[in-house]
């Protein structure tokens, strides 16, 4: 085989290239070697594997002229310095003095190597397109994925794509090298490649994965083979699908949403009343530890408005409270037709099974005792909250796409407008109208044209940020309340997301299409009420679809 | 001319020797002092060692005290991540002592030409 041996700025290039792929290994590294410091603080020998970890993270990375990643390192090795020469008891004092230095040196190199990958990359692969909606809290941001292929140019195609539904996506040649960053950083999934060069399996490096991981990410494998034994090998090495080549991006996509999904349920709000805020904070404290939000209440008289403003999916609600009793107030709060179907649960020292009736009656959810023991609380919450989300999402979403339906799109509208209206603050309403879809449907049937709605939802959806609310307005047409923005931004973020639609490539039978999308923008405080937003958004669509469609307008 | 490499971080061994082969040197790679001593006598006609300072078990200061305590008198070049200065002061003989960093392209080969000029 021809190997000519490549210039120096190559050679050197490359192993600068290896230098950061490897650095997250040596992180873990460096990581858990002060784990193991901090249990046997007098082992020197730890100490030493720990000092030229960071020395060498130090001259290394000197060498490559990484100097931000090199001055790191040199602060780790003076930590490390500062413990030598100390014996097994202070040395464990002076460490847990020391430690919040390492963790930080350590945290900041990651960061670091991140930036250097990014460099790395666009060096690489400069048209890779940007997912950057540019606004803090926007969902794109959460969602990493690495892909791990070396087939370099099939993989760059597929970032591409995915970036397209918000995904922020690595590309990696080499099973070792994804696998040293995944233990440092794990993304949300991975996609594998089977086959790779020199008899290296992807579901023996997967499989190696969930040995030494506790919750190792979930791993989507990719093959150009069809048949049943890999399909196999992916499954038992705990790959949870497998798509033979060429992957349909929208269809991966589907799975990388339920997965990724999964992991990150948004956690249950619970509003906890109770006039003694020691109680209130103590029973928090005990659905907080399980990841859940609460907010506190002990002045039953503003219930209403924070109702509104937090959404809990569940009140906690203590029994007898001086101004009223749970029993009055869950009455109270029943009046309210948003409301109706929010949960109740009753905490209170009653055990007359007769009291505890009447609660229920008024339409309580259920009644615990107190004092409670802590996990039956966590279930009861969880439970109850959980069958509401269900509820609501029935209540609330459109079938095929998941997305708000017309109904709750209008009353969010409302509610939205109302709390605009009370903070002086903006927001936008925008309509979305799919280009020449009855063609699409036409053309290439309604599967196809099912699939082009799935895919504009999903867009939307992940591009637009928690605060953001999508609705399917009907038809091929969609809403979305764009909140604390005006037009102009608005008409940025949308334009964005129409270029992005237009890139996505969707299959039918043999062939493949693309799609465009038109929209309307209308802007509170400029158009005050609701109905005004609607016609004027609805107008500016129009025009949009008049002066030649795939284009955003804003209503004048 | 052969030179003797030593670095317990293969990357930066491999980046070392990546100067030195541009430059034209025939490279030997050792992981430790005692895979150096090895490959010293193992292989003929190495004619300058370029070590690194901070290695397990041997430091590179410690192999180059070894071979000189055995009469090995190859001209050694001794690389550090911290500045050269203490080092030098510590062990005079060395014939030099470099900084690793992204100029070490340029001062290596300066380093190794004047030591070798010194030698001859």
């Amino acid at each position: 085989m021809e190997n000519r041996s490549p210039s120096l700025r190559e050679k050197v290039k490359q192993l600068r290239r290896t230098f950061v792929d490897k650095l997250p290994g040596t992180l873990a590294e460096a990581r858990r070697l002060c784990d193991l410091l901090v249990r046997v603080p007098s082992d020197d020998s730890t100490l030493d594997d720990l000092y030229r970890t960071f020395h060498s993270i130090k001259g290394t990375a000197a060498s490559f002229g990484l100097l931000e990643i090199s001055a790191e390192g040199a602060g780790g090795e003076q930590l490390v310095l500062q413990l030598q020469g100390l014996e097994g008891g202070s040395r464990g004092q002076q460490l847990s003095a020391l430690l919040p230095g390492f963790q930080q040196r350590l945290e900041r190199l990651e960061e670091l190597w991140k930036l250097a990958r990014q460099a790395d990359e666009s060096n690489s692969s400069p048209e890779s397109p940007s997912f950057d909606l540019g606004k803090e809290g926007a969902k794109a941001a959460s969602k990493k994925l690495f892909i791990c292929d070396d087939d370099e140019a099939q993989a760059e195609i597929l970032a591409a794509q995915l970036s397209c539904f918000g995904y922020g996506v690595t590309i990696f040649t080499s099973p070792d090298s994804m696998r040293a960053a995944l233990l440092v950083a794990p993304p949300d999934a991975v996609i594998m490649d089977i086959v790779f060069p020199g008899g290296v399996n992807g579901t023996d490096v997967v499989a190696n994965l969930h040995r030494e991981m506790r919750a190792p990410p979930p791993v989507v494998f990719v093959s150009s083979r069809r048949d049943f034994e890999p399909r196999l090998r992916a499954v038992q090495a705990g790959g949870e699908a497998y798509f033979p080549k060429p992957v349909k991006a929208i269809e991966l996509v589907e799975i990388l949403d339920s997965l990724t999904l999964g992991q990150e349920p948004e956690p249950f709000r619970v509003l906890v009343v109770d006039d003694e805020p020691e109680v209130a904070a103590y029973h928090s404290f005990i659905l907080e530890q399980v990841g859940m939000t609460t907010r506190l209440l002990h002045e039953p008289a503003t219930i209403l408005d924070v109702l509104a403003e937090f959404k809990p999916d569940l009140v906690l609600m203590d029994m007898y409270m001086p101004t009223c009793t749970g029993r009055d107030l869950s009455r109270l709060i029943r009046q309210v037709p948003e409301f109706i179907s929010l949960p109740i649960v009753f905490l209170s020292s009653e055990t007359n099974k007769v009291k505890q009736v009447s609660a229920l009656r008024v339409g309580a959810e259920g009644f615990l005792t107190k004092p409670i023991q802590p996990e039956d609380l966590i279930s009861a919450v969880a439970i109850r909250a959980e069958r509401m989300r269900t509820l609501r999402s029935l209540m609330v979403r459109d079938s095929l796409t998941g997305l708000f339906n017309h109904t709750f799109m209008s009353q969010f509208l409302e509610t939205s407008l109302a709390s605009a209206r009370r903070d002086d603050g903006m927001l936008c309403f925008v309509m979305i109208d799919v280009d020449h879809f009855k063609q699409v449907n036409d053309t290439y049937g309604h599967p196809a044209g099912d699939q082009v709605l799935v895919a504009l939802a999903r867009l939307l959806q992940q591009r637009l940020r928690n605060s953001d609310m999508v609705g399917r307005y009907g038809g091929e047409e969609f809403a979305v309340i764009l909140q604390d923005i005006g037009t102009d931004e608005a008409s940025r973020i949308v334009d964005d997301l129409r270029a992005d639609f237009a890139k996505v490539r969707f299959t039918a039978g043999d062939g493949d299409f693309s799609c465009t999308f038109s929209a309307g923008i209308a802007g509170y405080p400029g158009k005050a009420q609701a109905d005004l937003l609607l016609e004027s958004a609805d107008q500016a669509l129009y025009v949009a679809k008049k002066s030649g469609r795939n284009q955003v307008q804003v209503a004048p | 001319m052969k030179i003797l490499v030593v670095d317990d971080d293969a990357l930066a061994g491999e980046m070392t020797a990546a100067v030195l082969e541009d430059a034209g040197y025939g490279i030997v790679l050792a992981e430790n002092a005692i895979e150096a001593m090895e490959k010293l006598n193992d292989e003929a006609g190495i004619a300058l060692i370029v070590s690194d300072m901070n290695m397990p078990m041997v430091s590179g200061i410690d192999l180059f005290r070894d071979l000189r305590e055995q009469g090995v008198d190859i001209p050694f070049i001794l690389l550090t991540g911290d500045a050269p200065g203490p080092l030098k002061a510590a062990e005079p003989r060395l014939d030099d002592c470099l900084t690793k960093d992204f100029t070490l392209e340029t001062s290596l080969i300066q380093s190794i030409n004047a030591v070798m000029a010194r030698r001859a």
